[in-house]
């Protein structure tokens, strides 16, 4: 037998070999068939218009002041009115148009986000301050996901009888007015409440790595305080800051939830996100290529931010460039200045930046909820989760579909992490890599509106289980899982990458050596060294699966025996008035999940997992 | 047991193996014959392609071109487990997730030994390495050294064709070096086992091997023992890289036959042997050659004293001569006498102790 080239400049391996060929095709092969060609088919119909390629959708969405308004705004960003004997500050939000609107509010998001993320990441990574402890304990808080629920609080924090006016306007007397903030601005303040802390974890992480010699030398010569930070510290965490930006970025462009939850007010629906999504539930304009072509629209800002971070990652990488060995972190402790700013700013803006989440526990607990605080304490919600039938349905359905969903994920994100990881120079490598991270740039609400497109129109495919439109045997659970499969993967696939790239290959080229085969070294070897991460992932998929919402409410809300908890919550808080509090029961049902999945994953890892808030 | 009773050793032959990386050629050709029994060592400065060619050995890697043979049998493209040359690696690979007995039984659980034979066989080689008693220990509850001797214990234990040693010293300290280099060797005296080792110290391979091939930039520059190949360089780069040595740039300005008269600087070197063909040339003399008193039949420099440098055991002196500077090394005080810096020196050299050798091409 001889080197043959073209299995070699694929695979990596001179000579064929079955399991190094599988972990590359499985996992190529389910990505382009459950992601990448769903996704052409349905962007394919946007670029046809009466049967010819034509680019007729994208003119009439950059051509409608609806769409795209960027010289006439109209709405207000805040305005004083009259509300019943007094006057308020409304907060609404100027309407460029659905396009700029979208960008806008990502745009705001992130700015918001980088600067809660970055201050209480700051502090906690450099100061040691009495109380740090329990700031520890109550950052983790925020990380816990429950769709919907969450927005209703910050809602209702936010009105004029709300939590921030009893604080700020009755009991401390620092506004003139009290406030309101509804449309774009609400949808702009719940995004960064749900999703600062992805920047403040990639922040932390990011301060805890700098080599504590380098800012120690900047002192040495002379630097220290702000010019310090700005010189030194700022610019080394900055890729990992950028980082847990853009990531930001993409999940409030695809973010459905605040849109839906602020529809009252008709500015929060000028959103993409919640657009494609409407045109999917009124029914009849599925198929609208129009449609199509917004999805392409924000498809392509969504990656435009992936592929810049990822470009300006790659080319800083100076972050790690240190020599390795352990280092103590710098830790000092506050001057009475920094003392100040951190009891009387950070931390006050950390327990209003927490509040939704506890929010939602008061909800579940509470009989209704109309001034500042919920009223009448009631067990009954709780009970309902296991009394009552259709609530058990939609946790059995979750659980069922999470369940079968990491299985493949774990297949998935082993093969391609063993693939792409292990045999650098095959052609196919990086291909598979960057196959396995994209779904992060793909919103959800496209997925969903591409699995319509091609479930329905492509065989073997169509008038199976799979198409939605075969309403007699649609089962929206399949349906379900492949979405889950793909959009989860690229976080379990981290977690078992970075395991794999801890296991140096001469321990499986040992056991090659001494004769065992790549299938044999694989599982002797391989496998059970990197166990741990093979259950962090799965932990980890486990939980975004069970609180995944764009696919759950737009495929998975077909029929009302197969929903999943996201959608039964949806429908929940935009039914009758009194439902939300059995959403927040379900939602303080998804933060047990959670709590008990990062506990066990803790546990048993004996290392730090945390997860990063998404929906 | 003796090893060599149960499986039969094999001769290594290596014939114009290439290898390539992409647009770099790793390996230009490298033809080795390896005997039955022998300790060879490749040695060589980092990315010369020992490493490389080790791996191709193990079968961890393919050749580009080239054959390799173990004995008579073509193995060039034999998969690595299939191959019997077990490699220990660098950085030992021990398995941290399995004990010191699993690791060593590895090997032979998937020959699918019965239990018992596979008990007796570890603890023959636990023995050999002189670490009985610690089969439950995990690998970070081990020393570099003992994990090292496990790493070799693994390997010796599936009865390899031929053992491959990857810089097994490197990442010992110096004390612990000394003794697995003696351990080493007594392990391959009493087995009688092929050994392949690779290591960039010249003064490791020296000491351990039969035969040293000198490596440079993926072409193989000498082959020999030891001593041949620090007595009697073959070539610029074999000379400088054996151990601090005088390297002088030179011309030869006459020929006679094998002998030559070369000048450097004001200085002129008659009736040295030489029979390259370019005219440009280099002087290597060892400075423990060197004297600093007169000597029969030898050539004589006088320069001025650069610095004087004193090791304890021995003390160099290094003289200018022109531009041109040169190390003397002896083990006599007495030699060195009253020298100082800024004075004149004489250096003795024994005509026999000088070799010239054609200039490398840069």
């Amino acid at each position: 037998m001889a080197v043959n080239k073209w299995v070699e400049r694929f695979f990596g391996t001179p000579l064929p070999d079955g399991v190094v060929m599988t972990s590359f095709l499985f996992p190529l092969l389910y990505l382009l068939v459950f992601l990448v060609i769903p996704v052409l088919v349905m962007l394919l119909t946007a670029f046809v218009y009466n049967g010819h390629v034509s680019l007729y959708w994208f003119k009439s969405i950059f051509g409608s002041p609806y769409y795209f308004n960027p010289l006439h705004p109209s709405g207000f960003l805040v305005q004083l009115i009259p509300y019943g004997n007094q006057q308020i500050y409304l907060f609404s939000g100027w309407d460029f148009g659905v396009v700029i609107n979208s960008i806008l509010v990502s745009i705001s998001v992130m700015i918001l986000t980088t600067i809660l993320g970055v201050s209480f990441a700051f502090v906690m990574a450099r100061y040691d301050f009495p109380g740090k402890n329990i700031v520890r304990i109550l950052l983790f808080v925020p990380l816990l996901v429950t769709p919907f629920v969450n927005v209703v609080v910050v809602q209702k924090m936010f009105l004029p009888n709300g939590l921030i006016n009893w604080i700020f306007y009755q009991h401390l007397h620092l506004l003139p007015h009290p406030i309101w903030i509804e449309g774009l601005v609400g949808v702009i303040v719940a995004q960064s409440m749900t999703y600062y802390p992805i920047v403040y974890l990639n922040a932390y992480a990011s301060f805890i790595n700098i080599d504590p010699s380098l800012e120690e030398q900047a002192e040495n010569l002379g630097s220290r305080g702000f010019h310090l930070f700005r010189t030194v510290t700022f610019p080394l965490a900055l890729p990992g800051i950028a980082a847990g930006a853009a990531l930001v970025g993409i999940f409030s462009l695809e973010d459905l939830a605040a849109p839906i939850v602020f529809q009252g007010s008709a500015i929060a629906k000028k959103l993409m996100s919640f657009q494609i999504y409407s045109s999917f539930v009124s029914g009849f304009a599925i198929g609208n290529p129009q449609m199509a072509a917004l999805a392409l629209v924000m498809l392509t800002i969504a990656l435009i931010i992936f592929l810049t971070i990822r470009w300006y990652v790659g080319m800083k990488q100076y972050a790690m460039l240190s020599k390795g060995g352990r280092w103590k972190p710098r830790v000092a402790k506050p001057r009475p200045l920094q003392a100040a700013i951190i009891y009387l700013l950070v931390i006050p803006t950390l327990l209003i930046t927490i509040f939704p989440q506890i929010g939602v526990i008061l909800l579940a607990f509470s009989k209704r909820w109309y001034g500042t605080w919920p009223e009448g304490f009631t067990l009954s919600h709780m009970g309902s989760l296991l009394t009552q039938p259709d609530i058990l349905r939609v946790i059995e359905n979750s659980l069922l579909y999470s369940t079968v969903a990491i299985f493949i994920i774990l297949l998935l994100s082993l093969t391609a992490s063993y693939a792409a990881g292990r045999f650098k120079k095959a052609r196919l490598a990086p291909i598979l890599d960057s196959l396995a991270t994209i779904p992060i740039a793909v919103p959800g609400i496209v997925i969903a509106m591409s699995y319509f497109f091609f479930f329905s129109t492509v065989p073997p495919f169509k008038g199976t289980a799979l198409d939605p439109t075969n309403l007699l045997a649609f089962f929206p659970g399949a349906a379900l899982i492949l979405a889950y499969s793909i959009r989860r993967l690229p976080f379990a696939a981290r977690s078992i990458s970075a395991g794999i790239q801890q296991v140096h290959v001469s321990l499986e080229e040992a056991a090659i050596n001494l004769g065992a085969g790549r299938w044999k070294a694989l599982t002797s070897i391989l496998i059970p060294m990197i166990l741990l991460n093979l259950l962090g992932g799965a932990m980890l998929s486990f939980v975004y699966c069970m609180s995944e919402t764009s696919v759950g409410i737009t495929l998975g809300s077909i029929n009302s025996t197969w929903y999943p908890i996201t959608a039964k919550m949806k429908e929940l808080i935009t039914s009758a008035v009194g439902s939300a509090n059995l959403a927040a029961a379900l939602g303080v049902f998804l933060m047990l999940v959670q709590i008990l999945a990062i506990v066990l994953a803790n546990v048993i890892t004996k290392q730090r997992y945390s997860f990063i808030g998404l929906t | 047991m003796v090893l060599h009773e149960v499986i039969e050793m094999v001769e290594v032959k290596l014939q114009d193996i290439v290898k390539r990386f992409g647009e770099t050629v790793a390996l230009k050709g490298i033809s080795l014959d390896i005997k039955h029994g022998e300790l060879f060592t490749m040695l060589g400065p980092s990315g010369c392609g020992k490493s490389t060619t080790l791996r191709i050995i193990a079968g961890l890697e393919y050749p580009d071109g080239g054959k390799l043979y173990f004995g008579d049998q073509d193995v060039t493209y034999l998969p690595s487990h299939q191959k019997g040359a077990v490699l220990v690696f660098q950085n030992y690979a021990l398995w941290p997730h399995m004990s010191v007995f699993d690791n060593v039984a590895y090997g032979l659980r998937l020959k699918k030994m019965s239990k018992d034979e596979i008990r007796k066989k570890v603890e023959w080689a636990l023995e050999l390495i002189k670490l009985k008693g610690f089969e439950d220990r995990y690998p970070t509850q081990l020393s570099g050294g003992q994990q090292q001797r496990v790493a070799i214990a693994r390997a010796l234990v599936v009865e390899p064709k031929v053992l491959l040693l990857d810089e097994p010293l490197s990442n010992l300290d110096a004390k612990l070096r000394l003794e697995m280099r003696s351990e080493i060797r007594r392990i391959q005296r009493e087995l009688g086992i092929t050994v392949i080792y690779v290591t960039h110290d010249q003064e490791e391979a020296m000491a351990i091997s039969d035969r040293i091939a000198v490596m440079n930039v993926g072409t193989v520059e000498q082959v020999g023992t030891p001593k041949e190949i620090y007595e009697s360089p073959r070539t610029e780069f074999v000379a400088s890289f054996m151990g601090k040595t005088n390297v002088i740039p030179a011309k030869v300005v006459e020929r006679d036959g094998d002998h030559v008269t070369v000048e450097f600087e004001s200085f002129r070197l008659d009736g040295l042997h030489y029979t390259g063909k370019s005219d440009n040339v280099v002087v290597v003399v060892r400075p423990e050659r060197i004297r600093l008193k007169p000597t029969e039949n030898a050539v004589s420099l006088t320069g001025t004293v650069d610095l004087i440098e004193y090791y304890g055991f021995f003390v160099e002196v290094i003289g200018l001569f022109g531009e041109v500077r040169m190390i003397a090394r002896t083990i006599s005080d007495r030699e060195v006498g009253s020298l100082k810096p800024m004075q004149p020196v004489t250096f003795y050299i024994n005509r026999g102790d000088i070799i010239v050798l054609p200039k490398e091409q840069l």
